[in-house]
């Protein structure tokens, strides 16, 4: 690179110029992914956070939270097959909710889980299920709405009242937060009538046999074909925890929408760092047709041309990764929903590397097409 | 014997288009001379030049530097060539214009695959010296006048001890008392380096140093 670093020296300006366009695009990039990554946490942090390796549906073409229902015979099927270390049932049901006072809480899903099971989580504050009837543990976000602890709050239509007696973090899904209940006290709010039994009646018990959906806990050498096996036994559709993601709402869409703005941004990048490549070659024709007639095999011109350009992608992609991370930590600060993995910055820190080198292989072509001739007789 | 040419023909372009550049031209250079050769555009003197530095294979004939027969070499061994045996002077001297006049000695060295060093960079500044130009070696092409930009030239084409030295019209951008002061550079450099070199102009008042004048029209060589 005899020559490259000369150049960068020498043309700084454009240069400069170049690195800033290829750290712009390391930014937007950078940032997106953490915004993408911080959003899609907030879809399915609830999701994230259930120590399970499976979830079980009831079969159906496709897993779905709301139209899913299982019974008991499927869920102490899956407990007693072996191989499977846990399986406890999960409840899932939209609702609209209002304090005592009828403030709007908006949409939750009500949870139900079996209180002190593996699905339940451990509360950042209050106490766990089980001590109170009706008592519930909600996610932070419904704290930002205005519960507190020990705050009781109503169901809509189902008029069930629930008392908060633990908050954890902002556990969501589909953005909506999550609000855990007893099995018990969900299946009463989901089946039963609205404001409970009539005085002195219960429920049918068959009520208590259905939930919506099993949380798996399975050894991991589970084959595929036990699972198959087990799930046309018992009539369940079983995908694995990230799988599971793509079943709540949005996740998808969200997901896809993020990756397509990102691969445009590297696609675009490579073209810009094309086009540079190309004007500067095109300028330095002469140069490079000197170069050869003094001796220099194309390889050694190419080496220098690659190495030139990935010398600017290098500093532009990690001036721009730097400025985003800056940023995302006043976003963060901010309390905005923002995640930067290391491995996702390093791996579109990555992409766009290579998306300018295949940008800059347009010289590829232009460098070994220059005939050293042009470097006799008169120049132009 | 360091450059000779034996009844090398250059053909260019195809079918209709095809043009005799070359004709049976056959000349020989010896060590430490200078060779000019004098024509009008178009007569085949930046031909003759490439069928010399490898640039171009002759149609037919051979050329041959110190004995070594080049006119069938392979284009990557006449790449090694012009590296390592020929030195090219170019008209407006046709530097590399990002870097300073060491730089554009010590790029040579780079070509032959190593890392400049101390002594690669004396060299370089001793051939600066011969030239008049050590008082520039810091300089870019672009803040060096055109006949300063020559001298860094033919200090180039020295740099590699080459066997033999391409010169292509040193003179064409330089008024008449600067483009003796090179030629006469030139010729004094070959001589006292041992280099064969072949000079080509169409300026008939730069011939006084040369060693030998040889006359080419239409691609043939004549007595003048």
């Amino acid at each position: 690179m005899f020559i490259a670093l000369r150049d960068l020296r020498f043309a700084w300006g454009r240069f400069l110029l170049m690195a800033l366009v290829v750290a712009l695009v390391a930014f937007l990039t950078t940032l997106l992914s953490g915004l993408a990554s911080g959003l899609i946490k907030n879809n399915i942090s609830g999701l994230v956070h259930l120590d399970v390796t499976h979830l079980a549906f009831e079969y159906n073409n496709k897993p779905s939270y709301r139209n899913s229902m299982i019974d008991r015979e499927m869920w102490e099927g899956w407990r007693d097959e072996p191989g499977v270390t846990r399986a406890e049932p999960l409840g899932h049901t939209m609702f609209n909710a209002r304090t005592l006072d009828e403030e709007p809480l908006d949409d939750i899903v009500l949870w139900g889980i079996e209180p002190g099971g593996f699905l339940e989580p451990d509360v950042k504050t209050g106490v766990q299920l089980g001590a109170v009837p009706n008592g519930v543990i909600v996610s932070d976000l419904l704290v930002q709405r205005g519960l507190a602890l020990g705050d009781t709050f109503i169901l809509d239509r189902v008029l069930t009242e629930l008392t908060v007696v633990g908050i954890v973090d902002e556990y969501n899904i589909g953005h909506v937060p999550i609000v855990y209940a007893p099995l018990r006290v969900w299946q009463e709010a989901t089946y039963g009538p609205p404001g409970g039994p009539p005085p002195g009646e219960e429920l049918p018990a068959i009520l208590f046999d259905y939930a919506s959906i099993v949380g798996l806990q399975l050894e991991s050498d589970m084959s595929p074909a036990k699972l198959e096996a087990t799930d046309i036994d018992l009539g369940t559709l079983t995908i694995d925890k990230n799988s599971a993601y793509a079943a709540s709402s949005g996740y998808r869409e969200e997901v896809l929408t993020v990756q397509m703005i990102q691969s445009f941004l590297i696609v675009i990048s490579a073209v810009v760092i094309g086009a540079f490549f190309t004007i500067w070659t095109i300028q330095r024709t002469q140069e490079i047709g000197l170069v050869k007639a003094l001796g220099a095999s194309s390889g050694y011109l190419l080496r220098d041309a690659l190495g030139q350009a990935l010398l600017l992608m290098l500093a532009g992609t990690l001036v721009g990764t730097a400025m985003a991370i800056w940023l995302g930590q006043v976003f963060m600060a901010a309390g905005n929903p923002y995640e930067l993995k290391p491995d996702t910055v390093i791996q579109s820190g990555f992409a766009l590397v290579i998306a300018g080198l295949i940008g800059s292989a347009v010289s590829i072509r232009l460098i070994t097409r220059v005939d050293p001739m042009i470097a006799l007789g008169r120049q132009k | 014997m360091s450059l000779r040419v034996d009844a090398v023909t250059l053909e260019l372009g195809d079918g209709d288009q095809k043009v005799r550049a070359l004709d049976n031209v056959s000349a020989h250079v010896e060590a430490g001379d200078l060779t000019a050769i004098v024509g009008p555009s178009g007569a085949g003197k930046s031909s003759l030049l490439a069928v010399c530095g490898g640039l171009r294979q002759p149609t037919s004939g051979a050329v041959s530097i110190d004995d070594e027969v080049i006119s069938n070499l392979s284009p990557a061994r006449l790449t090694r060539l012009r590296r390592d045996k020929v030195g090219f002077v170019f008209q407006q001297s046709n530097l590399v214009p990002a870097l300073n006049s060491v730089d554009q000695l010590l790029l040579l060295v780079h070509l032959q695959g190593r890392r400049p060093g101390r002594a690669d960079r004396q060299r370089a500044l001793d051939l600066l010296g011969e030239v008049d130009m050590a008082h520039r070696a810091d300089r870019r092409p672009d803040q060096l006048s055109g006949g300063e930009r020559q001298r860094v030239g033919i200090a180039r084409a020295l740099m590699t001890e080459p066997r033999l030295m391409l010169v292509d019209e040193p003179t064409s951008m330089l008024d008449q008392k600067r483009g003796h002061a090179i030629v006469e550079l030139l010729a004094g450099r070959c001589h006292d380096h041992g280099v064969a070199a072949l000079m080509v102009t169409h300026d008939q008042s730069m011939l006084a140093a040369a060693d030998t004048v040889l006359f080419i029209v239409d691609g043939a060589l004549t007595a003048g």
